[in-house]
């Protein structure tokens, strides 16, 4: 922490004539555009390099194309995106959350000067990519150079900024930096958004690819456009596989250091979003893996290897998607005195609880996932894919990947960032600023409680005090 | 001219001067090398053809050797001051700190040996692996590697358990009590590994007795087998030594055979698997090499040893009971899984099940990848789990560090 504005004494603010909730729904508003925006980017740089530099080794037109190409949108989408950022802290952190913005610029002082300097960074790698692309074409190490360190750069802003998103969730009750920084999620939720924004770009690219394949007319764009999509869901479902555990990981952190942020996303008031979530998340690995299955077919493959993956996704998809109550939250389950399974009369479906299946489920997506991606990527290697006999069915499929994908970002925002309600810094401040207050009672019901009678298996154990 | 006529002059004096003494000496080697053979053994083992390209990545291998004789040699003089029983183990190494500078650097040394070991076996794995180093006919030597590597691990975890001070006894408590969780077998590997129901004298007699004699005792012949295995079939080395064999005509190939060096075959049955298109000299060039790499790793060693040292707990205190154990960085991943498992019957499930599972198809590789395509771009059906595999046990490491950190 920065002694010297520890120390200062804090400056006049005064409240903008603005009611909490209009203020909450401009800042979700254009939070939720502006991580669609960076998410891309942070991901996009990496897709970048590694395309570069592979167009540059193995001599790959296609590559060398589609790097520039990229390059050109990540130009103009940063332009675009990074304005909403600095819209948001000039007009709406300043003007309606100035003590907030106040209060996490001093206990944060150094995260974010480190992210200012990195933005700069990233500027100018990234315009001089733009501006200078085809003379920086003969040193080419430089050129993938200057994109690794424009990668480089991004992870450093996320970083910082996953300091301010975890900070808020997991606030340390010290003066000591370090703590601040590395507070019990922040390594979980740094590891879930890095997988998660080249997943993300990978399938915005998978997108594009869907809709140029349905809109294209002669075969040489059509095989562009088919190898773009298969090369941006590649990216999209390798990296994904990672995030069911990662995830996981990170929720048991949430439970562990922000009990009743984890109760409302788990069992509260959060649950049927959460629900939601995962049912995205069956889908993006269910659609991408029948993708990878017809991908191959098209190429006049069997691979029954992919239609077992797909079959198994499937199931798992279906698993996952159980609701574990007919209820909104497992409050309303109590409150109706109906915490028995539906068979007896009661609002519980046990087949829809964490443990064992939803983790059975996960397991399974990962699991299938990689075997699928790595069948594909072994018929690829034998040659078995010709570039531009993908149908309507593959393009439908890497559209339902890339909104899927898009809308699980923009719900994992709105979760995290309302799990923490009534706080806007857990424990620490209250959503309309306030800083000294009467803490709130702990949330829910004591579900594993003596005397509770309830027998629900909570998705990580016992709550803790 | 002035110099060609000084020149044989003075070695005509150096001559006569060293006659005596070298003649004694020349002597004394013909006498050893009759019976001995040294000089055939000398050649032997010097002069081997080797693969040109990527010759520093292949010095990894003798990097790992060569730490390996540093903690064998570090350990013995450890022996000479430690004592191991749970009254004085604690208090010898205490002394060691405090009392005895050098032998403080050569313990420093052994710890700061056993860490840098396992990062230098981690990336001669890796190579190997990315390589494909271990086709046909490398099958068996893939096998012995991986099983040094588990004793590496075991060597590392036994050694941990040593100081008896509260590091080491709480994580042998931990150890042996993760063991019960083995199904039928568990109770009663505990209590061999204990020598006991509980944790007591016993229990760091047989951990010693396990981390001087019975792991390198099974180390020490299997890093024979894996070096006699790596000269019987030769260095394989990166699959860019092998580019262009695939295209190269029938004559060009039979006359490239025809000149292969030893230990290669002349007659290969496939030319993926054969001699390399361009080699060199195991001596001096790849020594060379393989000292620049060993000598620099040591140097590192001996830096940290001196600068950072190695750390002694307090003395182990089993009524400590908020003392919170923390893994060796190595197993950190493995930390990490268990915790993930929140209840009591999936621990044997992360304990075992998946590390066993992993370990299993890590030795089982050259039989799961049998073509004989080495470049790792046309090898995804391995390549692309590994590269899941080891972003697993990065994220993992992350994430139990995050969670150490924030206990």
């Amino acid at each position: 922490m920065n002694p010297f504005l520890l120390g200062a004494s804090a400056p006049v603010l005064s409240k903008i004539p603005i009611s909490t909730g209009v203020a909450t729904a401009l800042v979700a508003l254009l939070m939720l555009t502006h991580i669609q925006f960076a998410a891309f980017q942070q991901g996009g740089y990496l897709i970048l390099a590694v395309s570069d530099f592979m167009g540059w080794k193995r001599k790959d037109e296609r590559h060398n194309r589609f790097a520039h190409g990229l390059l050109i949108c990540l130009g103009a989408t940063f332009a675009f995106g990074s304005a909403l950022a600095i819209f948001a802290v000039m007009i709406l952190f300043l003007g309606l959350w100035s003590v907030f913005w106040d209060t996490i610029f001093r206990v944060l002082f150094w995260p974010m000067f480190v992210e200012a300097i990195s933005f700069v960074g990233e500027i100018i790698c990234l315009y001089t990519l733009y501006s200078q692309w085809q003379r920086l074409g003969g040193v080419r190490g430089l050129r993938v150079g200057l994109e690794l360190l424009l990668f480089v750069n991004a992870q450093i802003q996320m970083f910082c900024i996953d300091v301010m998103a975890s900070y808020m969730l997991t606030p340390r009750p010290s003066s000591d930096l370090a703590l601040d920084i590395f507070n019990p999620t922040m390594i979980p939720l740094e590891i879930h958004r890095f997988v998660g924004n080249i997943a993300f770009a990978g399938a915005m690219i998978a997108l594009v690819g869907g809709v140029r394949i349905l809109w294209s007319k002669g075969s040489t764009s059509r095989a562009y456009a088919d190898w773009m999509g298969h090369y941006g869901l590649v990216w999209a479902i390798g990296f994904t596989i990672a995030q069911p555990l990662v995830g996981w990981e990170y929720a048991k952190e949430i439970q562990l250091h922000a009990y009743a942020s984890w109760y409302s996303m788990m069992l509260g008031g959060l649950s049927v979003a959460f629900l939601f979530q995962v049912f995205l998340l069956g889908a993006i690995f269910t659609v991408g893996i029948y993708y990878l299955w017809r991908r191959v077919r098209a190429g006049g493959v069997r691979a029954p290897a992919l239609a077992v993956c797909t079959g198994i996704s499937l199931a798992a998809w279906l698993l996952i998607s159980t609701p574990s109550s007919l209820a909104w939250s497992y409050e309303d389950v109590f409150a109706a005195n109906a915490n028995v399974p539906i068979w007896q009369g009661g609002l519980l479906i046990p087949w829809g609880e964490m443990i064992p299946f939803k983790l059975v489920a996960l397991i399974a997506f990962t699991g299938v996932a990689i075997v699928a991606i790595t069948v594909y990527l072994k018929h690829l290697s034998r040659g078995h894919l010709t570039w531009g006999s993908a149908g309507r069915g593959q393009a439908v499929a890497l559209i339902v990947v890339g909104v899927a994908v898009s809308l699980i970002m923009a719900l994992m925002g709105y979760i995290r960032e309302d799990s923490r309600s009534p706080f806007l810094i857990t424990d620490q401040m209250l959503i309309n600023q306030q800083q000294n207050f009467t803490p709130p009672s702990s949330p829910g019901p004591d579900l594993n409680g003596p005397g509770s009678g309830v027998g629900v298996v909570l998705p990580f154990g016992p709550p803790l005090p | 001219m002035k110099e060609a006529s000084t020149a044989p002059q003075r070695s005509r004096l150096a001559a006569t001067l060293t006659r005596p003494v070298a003649g004694l000496l020349a002597t004394t080697y013909r006498w050893v090398d009759e019976r001995l053979g040294v000089s055939d053994l000398t050649h032997q083992l010097l002069y081997e053809a080797v693969p040109r390209r990527g010759a520093w990545a292949y010095s990894l291998g003798s990097a790992t050797l060569i730490i390996i004789v540093l903690q064998i040699v570090t350990g013995m003089f450890l022996l000479w001051t430690y004592v191991p029983s749970t009254t004085e183990a604690w208090e010898s190494l205490n002394y060691i700190e405090h009392h005895d500078e050098f032998a403080a650097i050569v313990r420093g040394m052994h710890l700061w040996g056993a860490y840098v070991l396992f990062v230098v076996i981690g990336l001669h794995m890796i190579r190997t692996f990315v390589s494909g180093s271990y086709k046909k006919p490398r099958e068996l030597n893939w096998i012995v590697g991986v099983v040094l590597f588990l004793l590496v691990l075991g060597l590392g975890i036994t050694g941990a358990m040593l100081p008896w001070d509260q590091a080491a006894y709480w994580t042998a408590t931990v150890v042996t009590h993760v063991v019960d969780y083995i199904p039928f077998l568990g109770n009663w590997v505990q209590e061999i590994l204990r020598g006991g129901p509980q944790m007591g004298p016993e229990t760091l007699t047989r951990f010693f007795a396990i981390h001087i004699w019975l792991l390198p005792a099974l180390l020490v012949p299997l890093i024979g087998l894996h070096l006699v295995l790596l000269r019987r079939h030769g260095e394989h080395g990166s699959w860019v030594n092998y580019e262009g064999v695939e295209v190269e005509s029938e004559q060009h190939r039979a006359e490239r055979m025809a000149h292969a060096e030893s230990p290669y075959p002349a007659l290969p049955s496939d030319p993926g698997y054969a001699v390399p298109v361009d080699l060199d000299q195991f001596f001096p060039s790849q020594v060379f090499k393989d000292a620049v790499l060993s000598f620099g790793l040591v140097i590192l060693i001996f830096v940290m040893a001196v600068v950072v040292g190695a750390p002694l707990e307090r003395a182990a205190n089993p009524a400590a009971l908020n003392y919170v154990p923390t893994p060796e960085w190595f197993f950190l991943p493995l930390d990490q899984i268990l915790v993930q498992f929140p209840q009591a019957w999936m621990i044997p499930v992360g304990v075992f099940v998946i590390p066993g599972i992993g370990t299993t198809l890590l030795m089982l590789v050259p039989f799961l990848d049998r073509t004989p395509d080495r470049e790792p771009w046309r090898r995804p059906e391995v390549m692309a789990p590994a590269l899941f595999a080891v972003l697993f046990l990065i994220f993992e490491a992350l994430l139990a560090v995050n969670r150490l950190f924030n206990l």
